[in-house]
């Protein structure tokens, strides 16, 4: 007995070597590659270093400064009002037109797999190559967006030569004077980033079509016997049976939102400009680090960067209590 | 089992054996070092210019029974981040080109040698006075060569002959005259849309214009910044009066384009055989453009299609305050020697083969072959280098501008990008919105720059890194 015992136990543990030895690749990787880098991120925030030399520990002196540039507008504060103006946009428009379009595509009609290939198609086209098609694309003199808005009333629009912004005070005076017969200068830069964004929202509507294909039709069909139109329906029985995949989408969106980089390089040719417009955190980070060697500095951002994140989830998954509804196997 | 065993052996056998062919293939490859001391030299030219830089390394080699260079072309791109993780590595190049403006803050980090720890202090006094003063500005910091300029870009106004005697216009010497063209080319009361200019500043140069109204930005003996003095503020103003004049929005919208023409063609030529004009009749650049010209006249001879004539001159200047003769904002590439390089020595003699001060017509070839503007006088004396210039007369006004005293770079200052960036957004602010007060927008972009140079300077000295 006493001898079945051990050699279940000697078993035991040759399992858990064996198991820890399968394990041991991605351990390594997470410790050296994620864990350390992490850890150290946090220690070089504390520091003032430039990649080469060894990090000078300041204190919360790049905090001090980070705060500074936030009351002023500057550096940090003007690349956080970018990427939260763009983050915000963004993930709302990608949530709502990404759910009217997969709404659409289920719909059984002729043709429909060929728009729903048409509409996953652009994410699949590389960043830069997209991004530099939309350089042509969105040219204010031989450009398809301005002649296409051409058609709606809309005078051409300066797009990647405008730091202003349509949703902005500035954007609102802009509309205004427009109605009243002056002219209009609505859309810059980062509203040229959002369309740009909103072309590849077929991973989404990917996402929305198999959580619409996994609608119980009974749901529809009890709606239907209580006398619900096609909107009633959508909003009481898609919307909520959705929710859980929109909860995903918007912390997923939120996030890619924040970490877009290489469609903001090309478009400002690695500037951030015209006039600071596109300057997102992204490419503020990669300019102090690499363009200023300010490794400390960035460090601090990214650790901010990280934290107002991580405060949004947070809010997010508070608050989807109240709008989430996930199916329960009763 | 046994017979699978065999098989990896053999397998194995085969790559070793075809690893080992290939090393002996590499020692008899007679592009080889064959025993010499090999030089690893970083840069980033492409396309027709990496011939040349082949074709510099490929003559070098064979006047050397002591050294070899070995060229390795790099992405320009986060070429810094490469060279920072190879000094820290312990592994770095012997001898980089670069063209942006980090020479300060690689030296005072200590990424990269003063040529006096690599090079004979006499040849380096020697090779101070022999370079230009362009060139030198270029590769000092703090008073210190840290690098080797080995060619400049000079900016200057190419104007359409043509068009401007169609006008009875003279190319511009004074800042009025080049109002006068633009006015008369296309009128400064018309806000329309045009589809083409006279002339239109780029707000991207406001280094050049500042340094032509005879202003600095920087003031290295009080270590200030000084961007927002008389004439920096001159040049902007009246550079933005163009974005009042003719609505910022459509000349943004205008610039835009040029990004989009076909081939990315030079906006100052015609787009097709019935025009004399292109969108601009006068616009700043720089010499390389000399040889779209030349591709666009040959072109058009060789069909038969009548071709305007072109000219260069230097940047006019405004008729009052100080203003600066040939004066402009000069760039160009400059070898540094990294921190813990192996053979700085053999770097330190290709680098002045390159520049010619061993042999100028060496470098008189080199510039020839790629349009290049030599950095010392002696090689552009060189008979090789004249008959270039007989034969692309434009070019000539560029090397006489790099010959002037007033031709002056980015400030060499730990910090230089940040300065740059800066610079350039308070300049398209200024251009974005007619109302801005660039008062304003140049005190802030000054003291902007002047706490992040502060910051700079709080860093320790450089030549800490012990590779």
């Amino acid at each position: 007995m006493s001898q079945s015992t051990t050699n279940l136990k000697q078993s035991e543990k040759v399992d858990r070597f064996a198991g820890l030895m399968f394990c041991s690749p991605w351990i390594v990787g997470f410790v050296f590659l994620f864990a350390w880098p992490f850890a150290a991120s946090f220690y070089w925030s504390l520091c003032r270093f430039d990649l080469i030399n060894p990090p000078e520990f300041i204190g919360l002196e790049n905090y001090r400064r980070l705060t500074s540039e936030l009351q002023s507008q500057k550096g940090f504060g003007l690349a956080l009002t970018n990427t939260l103006y763009y983050s915000l946009i963004s993930v709302s428009l990608s949530v709502v037109t990404g759910v009217l379009l997969a709404t659409l595509l289920s719909a059984k009609v002729k043709g429909q797999a060929i728009y729903r290939t048409l509409v996953f198609l652009p994410s699949v086209i590389p960043i830069v190559a997209a991004s530099v098609l939309w350089i042509w694309l969105l040219d204010p003199e031989s450009g398809m967006i301005n002649y296409l808005l051409s058609w709606i009333g809309i005078p051409s629009q300066n797009w990647l030569n405008q730091s202003r912004s349509a949703l902005s005070p500035a954007g609102f005076t802009e509309f205004s004077q427009w109605l009243q017969g002056g002219a209009l200068n609505l859309f810059g830069s980062k509203d040229a980033l959002i369309l740009m964004t909103m072309w590849g929202v077929g991973n989404f509507v990917v996402i929305y079509l198999a959580a619409i294909s996994d609608i119980p039709g009974q749901l529809y069909e009890a709606a239907e016997i209580d006398g619900a139109n096609v909107i009633r329906k959508f909003y009481h029985v898609t919307l909520p049976m959705l929710s859980p995949v929109i909860f995903f989408n918007l912390i997923m969106g939120l996030i890619r939102s924040v970490q877009t980089f290489a469609s903001v390089y090309v478009l400002s040719e690695g500037t951030g400009e015209p006039g600071g417009s596109l300057m997102l955190i992204s490419m503020q980070l990669f300019l102090s680090a690499f363009a200023d060697f300010e490794m400390g500095y960035t460090s601090a951002m990214a650790w901010v960067l990280f934290v107002l994140l991580l405060a949004a989830t947070t809010l997010l998954f508070r608050t989807s209590k109240h709008w989430v509804h996930y199916r329960t196997s009763s | 089992m046994n017979k699978t065993n065999i098989l990896i052996g053999i397998l194995f056998s085969l790559l070793v054996v075809a690893a080992l062919l290939k090393n002996w293939n590499h020692e008899q490859d007679p592009e080889n070092s064959s025993g010499r001391s090999e030089v690893i030299f970083w840069h980033f030219w492409g396309g027709e210019d990496r011939d040349v830089v082949d074709d510099v390394a490929r003559r070098f080699n064979a006047s050397q029974t002591k050294y070899f260079v070995r060229p390795v072309a790099m992405p320009g791109n986060n070429l810094q981040a490469k060279l920072f993780l190879a000094v820290a590595g312990g592994d770095p190049p012997d001898i980089v080109n670069q063209d942006d403006p980090v020479l300060a803050d690689w030296g005072q980090r200590g990424v990269i040698q003063p040529l006096v720890d690599i090079a004979p202090a006499a040849e380096v006094t020697e090779i101070e006075r022999w370079i230009l003063d362009s060139a030198r500005r270029l590769s000092t910091y703090q008073d210190k060569m840290y690098g080797l300029c080995n060619g400049l870009d000079i900016r200057a106004l190419y104007y359409n002959k043509t068009v401007l005697e169609q006008h009875q216009l003279q190319p511009p010497r004074t800042i009025s005259d080049l109002d006068e063209i633009a006015n008369t080319l296309a009128p400064f009361q018309s806000t329309e849309k045009k589809q083409s200019y006279g002339y239109i500043p780029d707000s991207r140069r406001l280094w050049a214009w500042g340094y032509a109204f005879g202003g600095d930005f920087y003031d290295a003996s009080s270590q200030r910044v000084v961007v927002d003095s008389p004439p920096i503020r001159g040049a902007l103003q009246w550079m933005a009066s163009y974005a009042q004049r003719y609505g910022s929005d459509n000349l943004a919208a205008f610039r835009q384009g040029d990004q989009s023409l076909p081939g990315k063609i030079f906006p100052l030529l015609p787009l097709d055989d019935q025009e004399t004009s292109g969108r601009y009749s006068v616009i700043m650049d720089g010499q390389w453009r000399v040889r779209n010209l030349a591709a666009f006249t040959r072109n058009r001879q060789a069909r038969g299609v009548a071709t305007p004539e072109f000219g260069v001159c230097p940047l006019p200047i405004p008729e009052t305050g100080s203003p600066r003769k040939n004066a402009g904002w000069v760039n160009g590439n400059f070898f540094v020697f990294p921190k813990g390089a192996k053979n700085s020595d053999g770097a330190w003699e290709f680098a002045k083969f390159w520049i010619g001060f061993t042999d100028p017509s060496q470098a008189a070839k080199t510039c020839s072959q790629g349009g290049w503007i030599p950095v010392s006088q002696t090689v552009t004396q060189d008979p090789q280098f004249q008959t270039y210039l007989d034969e692309n007369p434009l070019f000539r006004t560029f090397v006489e501008l790099s010959e002037s005293p007033n031709q002056f770079p980015i400030p060499s200052v730990p910090g230089a990008a940040f300065f740059r960036r800066t610079i350039e957004r308070a300049a398209f602010q200024a251009f974005d919105d007619p109302h801005a007060d660039i008062d304003k927008i140049l005190k802030d972009a000054e003291q902007q720059i002047q706490t992040h140079l502060n910051r700079n300077d709080n860093l320790r000295d450089g030549g800490r890194v012990d590779p």
